[in-house]
């Protein structure tokens, strides 16, 4: 008997089901109908997408960890939530090679460089969305289509924005030109002052009047269900929202987040009556509170510090709508209180239990006397 | 005070872990064969350690006083059969530690022991309870094993209104407070009234999880007709029994880093401690016996004992019908913050409250990942303290910030441990750090 014996350290009891691997399949699970509806909407083109994504980011992580010796981690599923949630940041005509080239700096810079899944100081999908649009590869990220354009195109026909002299046009696999009609996202129309001009929102497309209603507005209905142009991922509310309450019910996500987020944003909008009914039900915002902010890694870990990276997402999110008008608002904001994130679990103080009379913020004692062999912070390669 | 989902009171934090009592709540208690050989450990308390009052070859008498210490915060060792010593020696304890302990080898015959008329109960004053407390021995018999004297001599500018037995035993498996207030409520009653009276408290209350209801009935009608004691159940949650939750659960009251209840003018005093006080004064029994529970999914016979002080596990293992399965652990204690044997030589002492042996269905090994910060460990922490943050200082040695984030105020409980998601051992971590800032503080 005694040589089965193991002498570990106390609690000897687990917590049932709670693995990293089974919270990213919850994710997985949770954006599954969203991924769903969006190849209803869009077609194929979003399935060649995420596989491109997923492939990309399992052999980078694979390369990464091999190069860097360390051991290998696919079976905690990270790489995968990270591959589906930069898919989800695209426009269904994105270039496979831009997806390759971007989920590649997702994984293999902005988690594994960093010192993988724990060590990584942004959101990988998010950063490696910011790092593109400044990339001259942006260009292909503006196009959005409208809903059921595989009507005219093809379901299973891979249509891709295609740019020539500083134009981005609509063209198949074989390089043929593919006449669908680019649409504005309802933050576009807000940026144009033409938020009601019916030229810009009807088209040709078949089912334009599903979600137009008589005087040409996108309708409530219409973006609640996700009829309309966008990313991949954020075109259903619905969906997006039936996800993130199974992660809250599954204590994935902390509801805090999404709600600070949300309410914050909703509150200014209110405030400013700055279109608080479409800003709401459209962009990225859902995705971006139950999803990308929501991340365990870049999240601050104590509630108080919750609280302030949700509001702070919200009022930044509100801020670069309001003053530019930017489609990017969202994952701009989470990119910034990512680093957020990091200052506030340092320096904002948790009174401990029965503890009065604490400041609002901690003081760090000075860096510790012997150099360490290591921060929290700091990237693998460095050393 | 705070109300949780249930209704009843409870505290912030904390978890819900499986907790299988029904394996040993309905076996009464037995008393345990006395060994051919009990190794009782000279020092079985926080303090001071004891001098052996014996030595090798030594008769030793049922109840004999065989181990001391001048100093106050002590609490002297008695001996727990009729024999002789067999020698004085370094065993390993169950916490792994080398411990110095005294062999004896016991008769074949052993004696009942022989109750001695003392006076009546209500008769004693609070300088004559704490002589008691300290002769017999008693410790606190929860797991902490502080002795039960130091603790009834609260600080003078810091009077004592509230005495509150820990009656929750939140470990799960364990079932042996449960048993005794099932079987004993007088007892522990007049224990009660004891500890009331040589702290000079007025209120004493009982605080017992609501997976006891029928011990919170037999309490109940146990305390009938005593308007200054009552009976409070508690919320199903870990770590409950830790008294500065308990405290909170059921008055609100706060104690302060670093401090005693006695700050909050609290007494804590487990069941198994009470009901010691109480036939340290009534029958002048010291304290060389004690129930605990043996169970698990690897004990054949999931029981509650009555076993000597100094019992090795094999023998109280064997008691309960042996080993089925394979066990992946042999745990001294709780679950939650037992110890892991190697083997099942080390002797019991005066604040064990359970052996188990679990199999590797119950036993969940993951390995150690990098942590994710989820902020689940956090989220469940009582103390409120940031468990990842001391984690992350300990790997670093950096000794000041794993004091800043709390670790000297972590009391083990192992919520975070059992939340994580990357399996990280935080308690190993902790511990490391408090002995890393004790050794920074002594330069």
């Amino acid at each position: 008997m005694a040589d089965r014996l193991l002498t570990t350290v106390s609690p000897h009891l687990h917590k049932k089901d709670e693995t990293i691997q089974k919270a990213m399949r919850n994710v997985l699970l949770a954006l599954a109908p969203a991924a769903i509806w969006a190849v209803i909407v869009f077609g194929m083109n979003v399935v060649y997408i995420i596989a491109v994504s997923m492939v990309t980011a399992a052999l980078s992580e694979l390369l990464m960890r091999k190069i860097m010796g360390r051991k290998q981690t696919l079976g905690d599923l990270s790489a995968m939530v990270t591959a589906l949630l930069f898919a989800f940041l695209l426009p269904p005509t994105t270039p496979l090679w831009v997806v390759a080239i971007g989920v590649f700096i997702a994984v293999a810079l902005f988690k594994e460089l960093f010192g993988g899944l724990g060590k990584n100081v942004f959101n990988p999908a998010i950063a490696a969305r910011v790092v593109l649009y400044f990339l001259p590869l942006a260009i292909y990220g503006q196009k959005f289509v409208k809903p059921f354009f595989w009507k005219t195109s093809g379901f299973f026909t891979p249509v891709a924005t295609s740019v020539s002299n500083g134009v981005a046009t609509f063209k198949n696999l074989a390089g043929g030109h593919v006449d669908i009609v680019a649409a504005a996202t309802p933050l576009s129309l807000i940026k144009n002052g033409r938020l009601l001009a019916p030229d810009v929102i009807t088209g040709s497309t078949p089912v334009a009047a599903t979600y137009v209603n008589g005087a040409g507005r996108p309708n409530f209905v219409s973006l609640f269900f996700g009829l309309k142009g966008g990313t991949i991922g954020e075109i259903s509310v619905l969906l997006l929202l039936l996800g993130g309450i199974f992660l809250i019910y599954r204590r994935t996500v902390d509801w805090r987040i999404p709600v600070g987020i949300i309410g914050t944003y909703f509150v200014l909008s209110l405030v400013t009556w700055f279109y608080p009914g479409y800003a709401l039900f459209s962009g990225g915002l859902w995705l971006g509170a139950f999803y990308m902010a929501t991340d365990w890694v870049t999240s601050p870990v104590t509630r108080r510090g919750k609280w302030i990276y949700a509001v702070g997402i919200g009022a930044t999110v509100f801020i670069l709508r309001f003053f530019f008008s930017r489609p990017e608002g969202v994952a701009l904001s989470i990119f910034a209180w990512n680093i957020g994130a990091l200052v506030i679990d340092r320096y904002i103080a948790m009174p401990k239990f029965g503890e009065l009379g604490v400041g609002a913020f901690n003081r760090l004692p000075a860096l510790p006397q012997p150099a360490p062999e290591s921060y929290a912070w700091r990237p693998h390669f460095l050393e | 005070m705070m109300a949780g989902k249930t209704g009843y009171k409870t505290f912030k934090g904390g978890i819900h872990p499986p907790y299988k009592k029904e394996l040993a709540s309905a076996k009464a208690i037995v008393e345990a064969p006395v060994p051919h050989e009990v190794l009782i450990p000279l020092s079985q308390h926080i303090g001071a350690p004891n001098d052996p009052l014996v030595s090798q070859g030594d008769r030793v008498g049922l109840g004999q006083k065989i181990g001391a210490s001048e100093a106050f915060v002590s609490a002297p060792v008695h001996s727990s059969v009729a024999g002789t010593v067999k020698e004085i020696t370094e065993v390993t304890g169950f916490t792994g530690a080398p411990a110095k302990c005294i062999v004896i080898t016991s008769d074949a015959n052993q004696p009942d022991f022989e109750r001695k008329p003392g006076k009546e109960l209500d008769s004693f004053s609070d300088e004559e309870l704490r002589a008691i407390a300290r002769e017999a021995g008693l410790v606190g018999m929860g797991g902490a094993a502080f002795p039960t004297h130091v603790k009834l001599t609260p600080p003078k500018d810091k009077p004592v209104d509230m005495v509150i037995i820990n009656a929750v035993e939140c470990e799960p498996y364990l079932t042996c407070d449960h048993r005794t207030m099932l079987e004993r409520p007088s007892d522990l009653v007049q224990g009660l009234k004891l500890l009331l009276k040589a702290t000079g408290a007025k209120k004493g209350i009982i605080g017992i999880e609501a997976n006891k209801m029928d011990a919170v009935d037999i309490m109940r009608s146990a305390i009938a007709g005593e308007p200054d004691l009552s009976v409070e159940v508690m919320e199903v949650k870990y770590p409950e029994g830790a008294e500065k939750m308990l405290i909170s659960a059921l008055t609100g009251r706060k104690v302060p880093p670093g401090k005693l209840p006695s700050e909050v003018g609290c007494l804590v005093q487990n069941v198994g401690t009470a009901v010691a006080l109480f036939e340290a004064a009534a029958w002048g029994k010291p304290l060389y016996e004690r129930v605990l529970t043996v169970t698990g999914p690897g004990i054949k016979e999931p029981s509650n004992l009555l076993a000597r002080i100094g019992t090795p596990v094999s023998a109280l293992v064997e008691a309960c019908g042996g080993i089925v399965g394979e066990p992946a652990r042999l745990i001294v204690g709780g679950p939650m913050t037992g110890w892991a044997q190697p083997d099942d030589s080390a002797p019991i002492v005066k604040g064990t409250s359970g052996i188990l042996a679990l199999t590797a269905d119950v036993v969940d090994v993951g390995s150690e990942e990098e942590c994710v910060r989820c902020g689940k460990c956090v989220d469940v922490c009582p103390m409120f303290l940031l468990p990842n943050f001391i984690v992350q200082a300990a790997k670093n040695g950096q000794w000041d910030r794993a004091e800043m984030w709390g670790a000297l105020d972590c009391f083990e409980c192992g919520c975070c441990s059992f939340t994580c998601p990357a399996y990280i051992p935080h308690v190993d971590y902790v511990r490391e750090a408090k002995a890393g800032i004790a050794a920074a503080k002594r330069g």
